[in-house]
């Protein structure tokens, strides 16, 4: 059973106009790790994981991160964004085998 | 005089539980053919040199440990004799071997339970006495062997395993911890590093909120398995073609129920031990204890009671049976190591105190309401009872089949600490 | 899903195993053909060597003033270690944090991640879960909108084993 390319994410449940909004988000992926044979020599193959997460709020890009080996399975990112209109907040995850995963909130003001 | 008796017996049945139906029997249980996955089965099988090796899940040990008890009910070897020996003599003792040898993982470690100086002692436990001067106490060499061979010659209710009767530590290896115990003399150096020692360490504080998805994958993993409850089976049916109105519906206050005895199968079951029997009763699915599908399904189940109090029945006769099975079972000396349970999990013994890096749980504090949990280290769900199997490999102790009777009343006994706490399901741990 | 009607189970199973979603909208396509041809910022290398790679010789001053580091002391195992990095800055287009490291010194891989930040994120604040190999030092480095590079680290340790595992 796979949930790979599972997203979540979560934003608080009020939000005015101007606030500096945190973002969690979480994604299933396996960020596979670098694997070493019986003599300790790496073994040569195209790793999966993800090496770019992308965070764009009202069409424009807010933050990105590259991303190695060296974070965690089923990773979890957390950023800010300045909330100045109503739009959709989005989150991209790409990983090296060519999947993107998305996960999409809407940002209105309450 | 006879209202005297009927209170004097009404005080009785609710102060004391030391009746009949407490001492455990295992003349009517029944036998139980594992319907688990083949790795969860703790199948044992002829390798390819004719020794007997185990079939466990992936990355677990192959060992049999023939020679050491089980929970089986029908294993009804003991501890192992008390052994007293005499510390040979012409072998020289290298404490540097020593200290080798206590903080080697792959034997005790001695360090897991016993603090020694050194900055590279990561991470010591505190479930057993702090070694560091133990040199001052100027013990004879004897004693030490003794203690180190076989704990129980001075201490008959000793956790300690022992170590040399169970023949994890030969004689010469005892012989060089001795002569490095030997050296263990103060002044200790001042701590530079209070969480170095497991007397002053910090308590690990979790893994924070385990019901937000942004949090426990376990949450997210939850979620998606929703869909089988209306996934039709080979049977052409689904859980809602019988169980209607949604599963959080459906299933409000099932789940703390279990485990519970079940009279049509005559024996105690978990969750997954009755979705093990069910699914493939009704919609035809096979769901064997240790899937993925039965991990998933029990989470279901039981996130649709979250927030309710676990109220498993401990009072009628079968439960009071099984409970008295399932107590003697927790308290019951198994494995190389010689432990029971309770040796770790209660207060009494080591509970609230480091065993390594971990804090040793309570029994009595509720261990089981976040099961299933997910587990950080491995990226995996775990129910109760992979968590019984797993505490088994380091115990030195053959694991039972993840659906057998002995591990459901067993988790029966764990479950009815938690009796009136809300469950809260997936956990999420490291 | 949850409405009651059965579906067939190949139908459950596609939607439990969810995949990729939608092509990039214009705007991140030059992000998106960016990627694909970038060189990988994780490498099996040395932290002297990944440091240098990253900031030459470039001076690294003490960002203590400035830099919140949340990482826990003792990490429980080294599959999943929370972090978390605040930098006080105004975030203007004048003067704002561009990039955020987490390097971790005795990972056969050290470069973690690297974030980079627009004035539009509104503070530098970024959390993210790692992997430590071993007990070592973590570190936090920061790049601000003029170049100018300051560092917090601290020593990590890894929490192994507890009855076997």
């Amino acid at each position: 059973m796979s949930d790979i390319g599972q997203v979540r994410l979560r934003i608080p449940s009020s939000i005015k106009p101007g606030d500096v909004v945190q973002v969690r988000s979480l994604i299933i992926h396996p960020m596979e790790r670098v694997e070493r044979d019986a003599q300790g020599k790496i073994v040569a193959k195209n790793y999966n994981y993800i090496n770019k997460v992308v965070v764009t709020y009202l069409g424009k890009t807010i933050a990105v991160f590259d991303t190695t080996q060296s974070v965690a399975e089923n990773p979890f990112f957390s950023f800010t964004f300045k909330a100045t209109d109503p739009g959709q907040l989005k989150v991209q995850f790409l990983d090296t085998t060519g999947g993107r995963y998305e996960g999409t909130a809407d940002i209105k003001f309450s | 005089m006879r209202a005297l008796c009927w209170v004097a017996l009404a005080v009785m049945g609710a102060g004391c539980a030391g009746t009949a139906l407490d001492v455990p029997d295992y003349t009517r249980v029944p036998k139980w053919s594992s319907r688990a996955l083949p790795e969860a089965r703790g199948e044992l099988r002829a390798g390819p040199d004719g020794k007997r090796v185990a079939v466990r899940y992936p990355g677990w040990t192959t060992r049999d440990f023939d020679r050491s008890a089980t929970f089986a009910y029908d294993d009804a070897r003991s501890e192992p004799p008390v052994q007293r020996v005499t510390m040979p003599a012409g072998i020289v003792g290298d404490p540097g071997k020593g200290r080798a040898l206590f903080l080697n993982r792959s034997k005790g470690p001695c360090v897991a339970c016993h603090l020694v100086p050194g900055d590279d002692v990561w991470p010591a436990g505190s479930a057993g006495p702090d070694q560091s001067t133990i040199g001052d106490r100027r013990l004879p060499d004897q004693y030490l062997y003794q203690v180190v061979w076989d704990a129980r010659v001075f201490f008959p209710n000793t956790v300690m395993p022992p170590w040399g009767t169970a023949g994890i530590f030969s004689a010469e290896e005892i012989v060089h911890i001795v002569a490095y115990l030997q050296t263990l003399k103060g002044p200790v150096a001042p701590e530079k590093d209070r969480d170095r020692n497991p007397f002053t360490r910090a308590k690990p504080p979790g893994f924070g909120d385990n019901l937000d998805p942004t949090n426990n994958p376990a949450v997210v993993l939850a979620e998606d398995a929703e869909a089988l409850w209306v996934a039709r089976g080979p049977s052409g049916k689904a859980c809602a073609d019988c169980h209607e109105g949604g599963v959080a519906r459906a299933m409000r206050g099932v789940a703390p129920q279990y485990p519970r005895f079940v009279k049509s199968y005559g024996r105690v079951m978990s969750l997954e031990d009755y979705l093990e029997v069910h699914t493939p009763a009704t919609t035809g699915q096979a769901m064997p204890s240790e899937s993925a599908e039965n991990l998933a399904m029990t989470m279901v189940v039981k996130r649709a009671s979250n927030g309710l109090p676990v109220s498993v029945d401990v009072a009628s006769p079968d439960a009071r049976a099984a409970l008295a099975r399932g107590k003697a079972t927790f308290y019951r000396k198994v494995g190389e190591r010689n432990h029971a349970c309770a040796d770790c999990h209660t207060i009494e013994s080591a509970a609230g105190k480091f065993l390594g890096g971990r804090v040793l749980a309570d029994v009595r504090s509720g261990l089981t309401r976040h099961f299933p949990t997910w587990r950080t280290d491995r990226a995996e769900v775990w129910d109760m009872r992979k968590r019984f199997q797993w505490c088994m490999t380091p115990l030195g102790m053959n694991m039972l089949a993840a659906d057998s009777i002995e591990y459901a009343e067993l988790e029966l006994y764990l479950t009815a600490f938690d009796n009136g706490k809300p469950l809260s399901v997936p956990g999420i741990r490291h | 899903m949850n409405d009651g009607h059965a579906i067939p189970r190949r139908e459950a199973l596609k939607a439990l195993g969810a995949l990729g979603v939608g092509a990039a909208a214009g705007g991140l396509a030059p992000a998106m053909s960016a990627h694909a041809q970038a060189p990988a910022l994780g490498q099996n290398e040395s932290v002297q060597d990944a440091m240098k790679r990253l900031f030459g010789g470039k001076t690294i001053k003490d960002g203590s003033a400035v830099i919140k580091f949340d990482i826990p002391l003792i990490a429980e195992n080294g599959s999943v270690v929370p972090v978390a990095v605040n930098v006080d800055s105004p975030m203007t287009p004048a003067s704002y944090v561009k990039h955020i490291y987490v390097i971790a010194d005795k990972n056969r891989i050290p470069v973690v991640t690297r974030v980079t930040l627009s004035p539009e994120a509104g503070k530098a604040s970024v959390g993210a879960n790692i992997r430590l190999g071993e007990t070592g030092e973590v570190r936090a480095i920061v790049e601000q909108s003029d170049g100018t590079l300051l560092q917090v680290a601290r020593e990590i340790k890894v929490t192994v084993g507890g009855c076997g595992g």
